[in-house]
């Protein structure tokens, strides 16, 4: 059974690129344009992975995370922080903060996939693949 | 006269008419002894004199002195004395034995004269005949005070710091060139000072304050140095304005925080220029990516041509904006550097294993040269690293034939501080002379005559260059046109 993805990014060209790969890897793709919207849409349907940009204005990745590890019902979170920042010591402070993982960009789309299958079971991986592979 | 008169007299003296016991015990205290030493009637009669009026460090002196009295039948002396007010003075005393018939005892009677003044103005030209000239010829302003606190002694540049005409602080009060709010405490202070005189250096961290004539306060420094003579013990305190340090001080402190604070800002700006940069290459590296990988639907070959170039120039893009950040934060001083012990034989052998298919590639031999034993040297295993990997590729990239030769060496060890040796010599194009010169300068590509456009972003050697010095190390060249280049770092262990 293909996961269900959450992708919380405000800038549409990034948010189109990550959807378009994932959905042509054939997983089904829920979208949030902000930080507020992308909790409520988690707390509605329950995504198995959250893919969330850090620099959101108003609510952030990292208070989008700490709301939803504070809600009660939001068991099972899966969260992977995207981010363009890229000092050393930012990949720390979000491993610290409670993400599962870290993806800079820009993104390499040819490994895109691979890197965030690596945070589902493989219960949850797509079987579908488009015709060229990925 | 009448007996009533006589006592009368005696009450106006206006010296001090004190008798005791033969055991020290006030049985009268006149009018003048009160004016003089501060308490009334009531608080001396009856109470050993020795606690109303003499120093700590005089009891054994005052008391060896009462006893000659009573055994010699009189005593003249100088002594001195303390006030209620514990302010010191120095007295004359003529003391005699008195025998009392009518009651049958003896008791002794002194008459004790306040010559502080007098003593002053004496002490005052004895100290200025021997040590005037001595004094004028410091910068510092000098005050010298006796016990009594009376300055015996100041040099010009004291009289101007406090704004007094020559001559005027003789004879005055120490205290009157210290703020009002300084002065219960400094007369405590001098009282000690004199039971354990010690050099106080200046600088002793007390935020002092000196007070001029004018009623204007200023911040001082000030030193205090014992000096004692036959005649008696002086304080000498040499006096320091320091209000254009104090100045300066603050002049500093306001500019050292205005340079933390710009620093702050522009450590915000790169952090913020790194990420908006970023962004937009997120869409085009990975769009383009999309493409190349016929997501979308298959190519033709002239799109999947064109599209390459923009994917490469993509990539361009983003090794030049890693590369001015890195530059960026070494000259901004921000690169953190993690020394540590780092095995120098398996950072060459990794960067090789690294580099070797690219040199395959070319059909170029990539040749190592290790110490028998691992070279090991406390420093940033990844700057040392981004260094040799950067020369090594450059070698590789401007040769087309022939060979790589990476050498590591122990070069120098004294006092066990290692310096270590890596040398990158290709039988590439080599470098001419004119170019050697702006060799690690940001940006500089040479003339190569090759028909390729130019690979790298032009500042692999400026931020190995910057890396090396941040190690403490240096990079050299040394090449020949048409023959090859040899680059040496040198690291010291750091």
């Amino acid at each position: 059974m293909p996961a269900n993805v959450l992708i919380i990014e405000d800038n549409s060209a990034n948010l189109e690129l990550v959807a378009y790969l994932l959905e042509s890897a054939g997983y089904v793709v829920l979208v949030a344009t902000n930080g507020v919207d992308g909790v409520a849409v988690f707390q509605r349907e329950m995504p198995d992975l959250v893919l969330c940009d850090l620099q959101m204005p108003r609510l952030d990745g990292y208070g989008v995370l700490e709301q939803l590890r504070a809600d009660p019902t939001c068991r099972d979170l899966r969260i992977i922080a995207l981010t363009a920042f890229s000092m050393r010591g930012d990949e720390d402070r979000v491993l610290t903060a409670g993400f599962d993982g870290y993806l800079s960009k820009p993104i390499d789309p040819e490994k895109f996939i691979a890197q965030i299958e690596a945070f589902l079971p493989a219960d949850l991986h797509s079987r579908h693949r488009s015709p060229t592979g990925l | 006269m009448t007996p009533e008169t006589v006592a009368l007299m005696l009450e106006t003296l206006p010296d001090a008419v004190i008798v005791c016991t033969t055991e020290g015990r006030v049985v009268h205290w006149s009018d003048g002894a009160r004016s003089i030493f501060g308490y009334v009637t009531s608080e001396a009669i009856d109470h050993p004199l020795i606690e109303l009026i003499v120093p700590a460090d005089q009891a054994s002196e005052h008391r060896r002195m009462l006893k000659e009295i009573v055994a010699k039948g009189s005593a003249v002396y100088e002594s001195v004395r303390r006030r209620k007010d514990g302010s010191l003075l120095y007295v004359d005393v003529s003391s005699r034995r008195f025998v009392n018939a009518e009651a049958n005892e003896s008791l002794v009677l002194s008459v004790e004269k306040d010559v502080t003044h007098i003593k002053v103005q004496r002490d005052s030209k004895l100290m200025d005949a021997r040590f005037r000239d001595l004094l004028e010829s410091t910068p510092d302003g000098i005050v010298m005070a006796n016990p009594t606190g009376y300055i015996v002694l100041a040099n010009t540049q004291a009289e101007k710091l406090f704004g007094y005409a020559s001559g005027e602080l003789r004879g005055r009060p120490v205290d009157m060139l210290l703020p009002e709010r300084y002065r219960h405490a400094h007369v405590g202070h001098r009282s000690q000072y004199f039971l354990q005189p010690r050099k106080r250096a200046m600088g002793s961290g007390l935020d002092l304050s000196g007070l001029r004539k004018d009623g204007t306060e200023f911040p001082i420094e000030i030193s205090l140095s014992p000096l004692h003579t036959e005649e008696s013990s002086f304080v000498l305190s040499a006096i320091r304005d320091i209000s254009e340090r104090k100045e300066i001080q603050k002049a500093l402190q306001e500019s050292n925080e205005e340079l933390a604070r710009a620093n702050l800002a522009k450590d915000h700006f790169l952090a913020n220029m790194s990420h908006e940069l970023r962004t937009p290459l997120n869409a085009i590296i990975g769009f383009t990516g999309t493409l190349l990988m016929k997501l979308p639907g298959p190519l033709t070959a002239e799109q999947e041509k064109q599209l390459r170039t923009v994917q490469s120039s993509g990539r361009h893009l983003l090794a030049l904006i890693n590369d001015l950040l890195d530059v960026a934060k070494i000259e901004s001083g921000k690169v953190e550097l993690n020394r540590e012990l780092v095995d120098c034989n398996a950072l060459v052998e990794e960067v090789t294993a690294t580099l070797r298919p690219q040199a395959e590639e070319k059909g170029l031999e990539l040749l190592l040269t290790v110490p028998e034993t691992p070279l090991l040297l406390r420093t940033d295993h990844r700057a040392l690293s981004q260094i040799v990997i950067n020369l090594t590729s450059n070698a590789i990239k401007f040769s087309d034939h022939g060979e790589v030769n990476l050498t590591l060496a122990l070069r120098a060890e004294s006092d066990s501080v290692r310096t270590a040796e890596i040398a990158i010599a290709d039988t590439g194009v080599g470098i001419s002379e004119h170019d050697q010169a702006r060799l690690f300068g940001a940006f500089s590509r040479f003339n190569t005559s090759r028909d390729k456009a130019p690979e790298g972003t032009g500042l692999g050697l400026h931020l190995s260059q910057k890396l090396a010095h941040a190690l403490g190390g240096t990079i050299t060249c040394q090449s020949e046109l048409g023959m090859g280049s040899t680059f040496v770092v040198i690291v010291p262990e750091g």
